[in-house]
């Protein structure tokens, strides 16, 4: 079966100008490789700096990498232009941490889950009025927030909204930029379950990026670990998170507290 | 909340300033440019409601002025003739904002024209040239600062979106303008430009004049703007969406900058009717006979006007209130609003 | 040491654009000083011909540009058509008019505004604050023209000041006492004209900076330790607010020569500010690059002084100069 997604040695430089005639190079991004395959998770785990934001951004097109290459579905991101990207967009989406910068606070909650539509010229008005209450309903929020804007809500539920939007083009590959990172525990359990819940009734593919190993644990098929803009780990979840071989994992590991049993078998929570 | 009442508040004075100026042909008992030789520089005359006899009466009423015995210049009261101050008269047509004729006026006289201000060379009524005066030098003034504005706005989102080399370039430009003084920029541009052209054009030109040597600085604060607005995550979400550079400009960013380009607005266009007072009361502005608060000035530069006809100052009156309205209303904006800190020692500008 | 030099070298680039973009824009546009010359039927064409080969107009733009540049680079200015002369000279005499204004009354405004500043800023709220403050909100609302004008008029109906002129006629006949005493006299009205228009907004500033300080920590730990109110204000807290302070004041020396035209014009002073309205309408080239050029000088001198003021008051500037 053809992987979903796969970067190949993907590499990221800025050049930073400090003074006339001296430039740093700063790399966060160096030889990366990933495969996700369709509707399985992979988790990329690392510490703040590691460059795990920037692979994101990358993947999804936003940013542009200096070296290597990403395949979706077979197709190399790379050599498309504007149109087809255009056209290629929908399919990946991206969840941001923090909802209060990647909602805008003015707008209403329905004019942002609609804005994708907006963008995409899909639709008539009326219609997209209609699904996106629909999508509300599938993220679990109450109908009446519709008319509020964004600034008003919860943490929670702007994240919830976020999602929403992320569904609103029926993309095939959703990354998750620590997305659940700024939430309160409870909530955290509550949006990561329903994560799981929509994998499993849209089967979506995700791309969950995250410092904490627990969740990892809960959600992923795949891990992967980055350290310095570089791959170190790869593997299926079980085998990483129960016996790491690199140092990057063990001290993520050891930074996670009270989740191992003495037997070292990772806590279904 | 202390802040919205204040805004409202000025809000309202400016706006009710603005509606006396713009209905001006009704509140002014004259047509601006009636004149009558016989009767120049005539000081103001006095409303009474009490005559040379004692007598109280119930309407106001004024005395024409004459001639004093033996001199050519001083003027008094003839108690002879007391002619009463009516209101609500019909008067000279006028056209209300321009295209509505009408010919009703807040008061008048029959018998002897009232000169509430004084009179000027020709005969003519200051107040009517003042007021009228006004929506020459407030238009400039207003249409100076949309100038100024849109121009600003489209150089500093481009430099703040773009960035790279056309940012560089942008921003040089801008502080070379900003380094120039303002007021020999003014000078300069308007009076390179042709210079014996009729009113309207004149009009024309010191408007754009105006708008051009202001651009710089709402260009600056626009671009810190966008600057911090572009790196806002829902930005980068609607890129990924496939949004195009222009939808993002226009439905997220631009919202962000119309609070900066509104405390502009307040600050600018008060300093813009001042430049065109400036330029009138020069001679390189607005031209006779259409009257503007600066060339209604600029008769004060003879010297018998000005030692002994103190009334011809008083157009350089009508400007106070204005100024005061706007900018109690551009602190009222900024209290209200986000500053995006600009890092430059050159915003220390005074004016 | 770096940081300043680069500030240097940004200050001839603003000079050399802004000389480039004066001259570009008085080359281009209509009309110059010989097409007047032209009109007038007492001078024959082949003299406006020579006249305009003696001064060079019907060389290229960019090559106009480089002899100016090389002229300036010797000390000269260009010539003026209408006063016949050299623009130096010409400029040195009026700018140095405009600089006693200007020097008196930013002087006055800055002896002034900083111990008002500090005295309503230790007083924040209460009642001199206040007055101050409704004071200095009233005469920020007039604009200068109206205040230049209004002190005309009150001049000339009183008769207490001349109302025009640097000196009186017959002055050369005058003793040195009395020489100074005309000059003051003259210089009076201007001077009270720019102080009235420039100290509300010092004040202002002053104030503002000086009371960001007062709330500061080390003040009142300061305080507790039992320095005296008048030195805590003036050695302590105008110390730390003196960055703002500075640049403000290099802005104040940068706008001695362009900030009182409008004053110079309407009181009949003679100095830079008139000479330069005259050259404009006249479409005297070089004197209105060389005065505006002059007035750019003090502009970019004005903000360098700061830059090196700020430097050496301000440890925390240099720390990040050089870690640069």
């Amino acid at each position: 079966m053809q992987p979903l997604l796969k970067v190949e040695n993907l590499g990221k430089q800025y050049r930073v100008r400090r003074s006339p005639g001296a430039t740093d190079h700063f790399a966060p991004l160096e030889g990366v490789s990933i495969s996700i395959d369709p509707q399985t998770t992979l988790a990329l785990v690392g510490e703040s700096g590691s460059g795990k934001s920037t692979l994101a951004l990358c993947i999804a097109c936003l940013e542009p990498p200096t070296s290597g290459c990403i395949f979706f579905q077979g197709i190399d991101v790379a050599v498309l232009d504007q149109n087809q990207l255009r056209l290629l967009r929908p399919q990946i989406q991206l969840v941001f941490q923090d909802p209060a910068s990647s909602l805008n606070p003015r707008w209403t909650a329905l004019d942002i889950i609609s804005e994708p539509f907006l963008v995409q010229r899909r639709f008539t008005k009326p219609d997209r009025a209609v699904r996106a209450l629909q999508l509300l309903d599938r993220v679990a929020l109450p109908r009446k927030l519709a008319g509020r804007r964004a600034g008003e809500l919860s943490g929670g539920q702007k994240q919830r909204l976020a999602i929403a939007r992320a569904l609103a083009l029926e993309p095939k590959l959703i990354i998750f930029d620590e997305a659940l990172s700024a939430l309160d525990c409870s909530v955290q359990a509550q949006i990561a379950n329903l994560l799981v819940e929509l994998q499993s009734s849209l089967g979506l593919t995700y791309l969950f990026i995250t410092h904490d190993l627990a969740m990892a644990a809960h959600l992923a098929d795949h891990v992967a670990v980055m350290q310095r803009g570089r791959i170190v780990e790869s593997g299926p979840a079980r085998k990483i998170l129960s016996s790491p071989s690199h140092d990057a994992t063990r001290s993520l590991l050891a930074a996670t507290p009270l989740l191992f049993e003495s037997s070292r078998e990772p806590v279904n929570f | 909340m202390r802040q919205p009442r204040k805004l409202a508040k000025w809000l309202v004075v400016l706006v009710a300033l603005h509606a006396i100026v713009a209905a001006a042909g009704f509140f002014a008992p004259y047509d601006p440019v009636e004149q009558d030789r016989q009767r120049p520089y005539l000081p103001p005359m006095r409303i009474h409601l009490m005559d040379a006899h004692g007598h109280l009466h119930l309407r106001p009423f004024f005395y024409p002025l004459k001639l004093r015995e033996g001199s050519f210049d001083q003027y008094e009261e003839n108690t002879a003739t007391s002619v009463p101050l009516l209101f609500f008269r019909s008067g000279a047509s006028y056209r209300l904002l321009g295209f509505v004729p009408a010919r009703l006026h807040l008061f008048g006289a029959t018998g002897a024209r009232i000169y509430f201000l004084g009179s000027d060379a020709y005969g003519r009524d200051q107040l009517s040239r003042i007021l009228y005066g006004g929506q020459v030098s407030l238009l400039a003034g207003l249409l100076g600062a949309g100038v100024t504005l849109l121009l600003g706005a489209l150089v500093g989102m481009a430099a703040g979106y773009y960035g790279g080399w056309r940012d560089e370039l942008l921003m040089r430009i801008a502080e070379l303008f900003l380094a120039l003084p303002w007021l020999y920029l003014l000078f300069a541009l308007r009076a390179f430009l042709p210079l014996g052209v009729g009113p309207f054009d004149s009009f024309l030109l010191v408007v754009v004049v105006i708008g051009i040597v202001g651009w710089a600085r709402p260009a600056r604060l626009v671009r810190g703007v966008v600057l911090s607005v572009k790196e806002r995550d829902f930005v980068r979400a609607a890129r990924g969406f496939g949004a195009s550079d222009f939808y993002l400009l226009r439905r997220h960013i631009l919202p962000e900058t119309a609070s900066v380009l509104l405390t502009q607005a307040a600050i600018l266009v008060p300093q813009f009717v001042l430049a065109e007072m400036t330029l009138s009361f020069l001679g390189l502005g607005v031209p006779e006979p259409l009257s503007s608060w600066g060339n209604l000035l600029a008769t004060l530069q003879q010297y018998n006007v000005l030692v002994s006809c103190w009334w011809m100052y008083l157009p350089a009156l009508a400007i106070v209130p204005f100024f005061l309205g706007y900018l109690r209303l551009a602190s009222a904006l900024q209290q209200r609003t986000v500053t995006y800190k600009i890092d430059e020692k050159n915003d220390w500008n005074p004016s | 040491m770096r940081y300043l030099l680069h500030r240097a070298l940004h200050a001839v680039f603003l000079l050399l654009g802004v000389s480039l973009l004066t001259f570009l824009f008085s080359s281009l546009t209509p009309g110059n000083y010989f097409d007047e010359m032209r009109l007038n039927p007492q001078i024959s064409p082949d003299t406006v011909a020579a006249l305009r080969a003696q001064y060079q107009l019907d060389r290229p733009l960019p090559i106009r540009y480089l002899h100016w540049l090389s002229a300036v680079a010797h000390g000269e200015l260009g010539f003026s058509f209408a006063y016949n002369t050299p623009v130096a000279p010409l400029l040195w005499v009026r700018a140095r008019n405009t600089l006693l204004l200007t020097g008196t009354a930013t002087l006055l405004a800055w002896l002034m505004a900083l111990p008002l500043g500090v005295w309503s800023a230790a007083r924040f709220g209460r009642a001199p604050d206040r007055v101050l403050s409704w004071a200095t909100a009233t005469l920020l609302v007039v604009p200068d023209l109206v205040l230049a004008l209004c002190l005309l008029i009150l001049a000339v109906r009183t008769g207490w000041f001349p109302t025009g002129g640097l000196v009186s006629v017959g002055f050369d006949e005058l003793s040195p006492l009395h020489k100074f005493r005309d000059l003051i006299s003259h210089m009076s009205l201007p001077v009270v004209a720019l102080v009235l228009a420039t100290l509300p907004m010092l004040v202002r500033h002053v104030r503002a900076s000086v009371t960001e300080v007062l709330d500061a920590p080390f003040l009142r730990a300061a305080r507790s330790h039992g320095i005296p109110d008048r030195k805590l204000l003036y050695q302590y807290a105008l110390r730390a607010a003196a960055n703002p302070l500075i640049s403000l004041f290099g802005f104040s020396v940068g706008t001695l020569l362009s900030g009182s035209l409008l004053v110079e014009v309407i009181m009949s002073w003679p100095g830079l500010g008139p000479l330069l309205l005259e050259a404009i309408l006249a479409r005297d080239l070089y004197v209105v690059i060389g005065g505006v050029l002059l007035s750019m000088l003090f502009l970019v001198t004005g903000n360098l002084f700061a830059d090196v003021l700020l430097y050496w008051a301000d440890p925390r500037i240099r720390t990040t100069a050089s870690a640069k």
